[in-house]
């Protein structure tokens, strides 16, 4: 896989535009989706974004505490989300370094395997406490949630992407 | 005398000490819900938390029904209206007839020193959501504590019963389906009385009766009706109709399909059936989600 080619220097991130895209996917998980099978989970794509762009900032802690909050929203059982999306934070974690080297495509092909894998390990924890084998609409919708990794890379890096200067030959 | 990194490298406890420590706090919070249900309390001061968010959220959604609803809202009134005129005559001869038996059921009863069985008070609900958690089968309602529904409520809609509320919050509450793997019904096939267990079943959107003995006098078509047996169903509530019968597998027993009469898949507005639970005797304390199966396959053993 390439290099990407053009390369930004971002600007420094700031908190508050963190916390707010956090609170941004927590809504948009808790729109009344129905239970169509491959609806993307939010929080787990822009907390997966976060740990690999801004791991200081954003690390297990708070992808446990979300999940806490999802738990609650999906009347599961408590912990299974936290646990969820603490797997995947730390998976993030391994690869905060090298993913971002990686144009759009190999991205994706980092995040997917985080978000399967994260889910396989939380599927065989219930199964061990005795739930039934789940549908294969469990797996589908980490599909659709890596699909939306080049608009969440799109969007959540758009503020730092802004030049210091504006100038004309710049779009952004 | 300070030995300690420079600020500039400290980054706290190792990802991998983190990770150990969360885990385990995640799985030690799950065993601690299912088997102690420990954290109700939790769960209620996030429910709280939570619930101006979820009412906002679902404005959008309402809002898009009801404003695309007033364009077809004519044509279908009218059509409804015949429907429903149809439906009063049919069941005004029905309605008649009931009240005359319960009085004559009343009095019958008295003779019989039965136990007069007072009349259900009920709460009409509105089905907020369902949740997307893939292992269950679960609504959320927008009555709660406040209405007074309580955990183990029976849940109906207009052709039958529906399921179950598992939890309650302060303004909603949370009814699994009969569909749902954890949920038993007991029933009676009406046509002969024989009475059974419904399990949810391994089918999506079905329900299933074991250890029926393969002789057992049952035919597809067969309307099962809740068999009162217990404290929470009242009898003779709709639960589904017979669709498959298999008799064919190796062990003695016929496997039961049941559709459920109910449309538990897209239903708007439930009525919560506010039975006393408080007669319900308390859950055995530790069992596995599906204990039914097991506990009976051995049993056949022995």
């Amino acid at each position: 896989m390439n290099a990407r080619r053009e390369e930004y220097l971002l600007q420094p991130v700031s908190r508050a535009f963190i916390a707010a895209t956090i609170i941004a996917s927590v809504m948009l998980n808790i729109l009344p989706w129905g239970r169509d099978i491959a609806i993307p989970d939010f929080v787990a794509l822009v907390l997966v974004f976060w740990n690999i762009h801004q791991p200081r900032k954003v690390g297990i802690g708070i992808g446990f505490l979300l999940g806490l909050v999802m738990d609650v929203h999906l009347s599961a059982t408590i912990g299974e989300r936290a646990l969820l999306y603490s797997i995947m934070s730390y998976f993030a974690w391994f690869l905060h370094r090298r993913v971002p080297w990686f144009r759009m495509g190999g991205q994706m092909v980092h995040v997917l395997p985080l978000f399967l894998g994260a889910q396989l390990v939380v599927v065989l924890v219930r199964m061990a406490a005795g739930a039934p084998l789940p549908g294969p609409s469990l797996f589908l919708q980490w599909i659709s949630t890596t699909l939306l990794w080049p608009i969440a890379d799109l969007l959540l890096l758009a503020p730092q992407r802004r030049a210091v200067q504006r100038d004309k030959k710049r779009s952004l | 005398m300070d030995r300690s990194p420079p600020p500039f490298f400290r980054q706290g406890p190792s990802a991998n000490a983190r990770i150990v420590f969360f885990g385990l706090l995640s799985i030690a919070l799950m065993v601690a819900d299912t088997r102690y249900s420990a954290l109700d309390g939790l769960r209620t001061g996030i429910g709280n938390v939570l619930y101006p968010l979820q009412r906002v959220l679902l404005m959008p959604r309402d809002l898009a029904t009801h404003g695309m609803g007033y364009f077809t809202e004519l044509s279908r009134l009218r059509e409804e209206n015949v429907e429903l005129k149809r439906v009063e005559a049919l069941n005004a001869k029905a309605l008649l007839q009931t009240e005359q038996l319960q009085n004559e059921n009343r009095r019958l009863r008295e003779l019989a020193n039965a136990r007069e069985r007072a009349l259900v008070r009920s709460v009409l609900a509105e089905v907020l959501y369902e949740t997307r958690d893939p292992f269950t089968r679960k609504l959320i309602i927008d009555k709660g504590l406040q209405q007074q529904v309580a955990a183990g409520q029976p849940v109906i809609d207009a052709r039958g019963l529906v399921g179950q509320v598992t939890r309650v919050f302060q303004f909603t509450s949370e009814v699994t389906l009969i569909t749902d793997r954890s949920m038993t019904v007991p029933v009676m096939i009406q046509r002969t009385g024989m009475r059974s267990v419904a399990f949810g079943g391994a089918a999506p959107g079905r329900l299933e009766l074991r250890y029926l003995a393969s002789n057992a006098d049952l035919r597809e078509g067969d309307v099962l009706v809740t068999s009162g047996l217990d404290p929470l169903y009242p009898t003779g509530l709709p639960v589904g109709r017979v669709t498959r019968i298999d008799t064919g597998n190796d062990d003695d027993f016929a496997r039961v399909v049941v559709a459920p009469a109910a449309e538990i898949q897209n239903n708007e507005m439930l009525v919560v059936l506010q039975v006393d639970t408080s007669a319900v005797p308390p859950a055995p304390p530790v069992e596995a989600v599906e204990p039914g199966r097991r506990r009976a396959r051995r049993g056949v053993a022995q």
